[in-house]
């Protein structure tokens, strides 16, 4: 929204869309899922030197308070009803960021018995973020990607 | 060879008597092997008798010998390796035995000679399908629960038998059977015939 030239008028005009994207883009709260390697390019992200809280992009511990899951690392058989719960767990509106190539669709472990052949079989997800592991550079841009996408959403509904 | 290793064969040989199937001395390593009948005592004079002195029990983990060294093989199958750890001698040894019957595997327990052996041979339970009598707890360690089979051994298919997924209907995690195709992977590998020699390194 750019206030700057009305601002001095004293009052402001917008869309309730424009107003929450606006709020829903500027505090996605993350429910970090680290499972394997990836964790550490995500954990990078999250510290000084990314620093994702410049983006509004708090870690948050639990499933109710997160609006965002970052599926970062390998997703196994045994984890992924424990993943589906969390995610079932948190209120919408709820978004996925597929982290990694085991997350998108089974990295190596693609023929592996015990793994899950991408995590999109077991949650929509919203973004996927490629590499072996993504550099936390690109887990931000997908991060910021998937703020464009909430910014296209026009109804309040999902 | 070092004059360590050899005083700790001395040592194995004195101890042990006929109780020791085969010794072998290679790459610095010290290898003993087994039966199966003799493995618990064997195990218990390892850590007890002061000329040996093994406190520490490292590793324990399960081989399936089917195919190994991809040609047929004679014997038994399943083995049980454990490497073993003397801080006041400082020395190591690796010791294997055979378990005797392919289609039911079962080795004595060694948990109450040494307890971190508990999780090691759960994972063996899990993986190989070796059985532990003895042992208070042998459930599975690593492998989903309910999980069928044994995945390391060797005529477990690399993409097992069932996959996961989310099914709306249901509204739960469900397993299917694999929907992929089993890939033949032939892995390339050109090396000097003198790859590995220890005399070249
Ligand atoms: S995609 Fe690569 S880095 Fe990420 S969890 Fe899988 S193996 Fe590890």
């Amino acid at each position: 929204m750019g206030i700057d030239g009305i601002l001095q008028e004293g009052f402001v005009t917008t869309t309730a869309d424009q107003l929450i994207n606006y709020v829903r883009t500027g505090s996605m709260w993350p429910m970090s899922f680290g499972l394997a390697c990836c964790a550490i390019e995500m954990i990078h992200a999250g510290c000084s030197r990314y620093d994702l809280d410049r983006f509004g992009i708090v870690f948050r511990p639990s499933p109710r308070q997160s609006d965002v899951m970052v599926v970062a690392g390998t997703l196994t058989n045994k984890m992924a009803p424990a993943m589906r719960k969390v995610y079932d767990q948190m209120a919408e509106p709820r978004w996925v960021v597929s982290m990694g190539s085991c997350a998108n669709g089974g990295g190596y472990y693609h023929y592996a018995y015990s793994v899950v052949r991408g995590c999109d079989r077991i949650v929509p997800v919203d973004i996927y973020v490629p590499g072996c592991p993504p550099t936390a550079e690109a887990l931000i841009y997908g991060l910021i990607q998937l703020q464009n996408k909430i910014r296209r959403t026009s109804t309040i509904a999902r | 060879m070092s004059a360590k290793l050899e005083a700790l064969s001395q040592n194995l040989q004195q101890c042990l008597g006929d109780r020791v199937k085969s010794l072998k001395l290679a790459f610095g390593e010290v290898t003993l092997e087994v039966a199966a009948a003799d493995y618990f005592s064997v195990m218990q004079s390892l850590r007890d008798e002061p000329d040996l002195a093994f406190e520490e029990l490292i590793d324990l983990c399960g081989v399936d010998y089917s195919a190994y060294g991809n040609e047929a093989r004679e014997g038994l199958r399943f083995a049980a390796v454990s490497h073993l750890l003397s801080i006041s001698k400082n020395w190591r040894l690796r010791v294997r035995c055979f378990a005797p019957d392919d289609d039911f595997p079962s080795l004595p327990s060694v948990t109450s000679i040494w307890n971190s052996v508990n999780w090691f041979e759960r994972e063996a339970f899990d993986l190989f399908g070796i059985v532990f009598p003895g042992h208070d707890d042998l459930r599975r360690i690593l492998t989903d629960y309910g999980f069928i089979g044994h995945p390391f051994r060797k005529d477990f298919p690399i993409s097992g038998y069932v996959e996961m997924r989310y099914d709306p209907e249901q509204q739960r995690v469900i397993y299917q059977p694999v929907t992929i195709e089993p890939r033949e992977i032939t892995p390339r590998i050109v090396r000097e015939a003198t790859y590995g020699n220890a005399e070249n390194a």
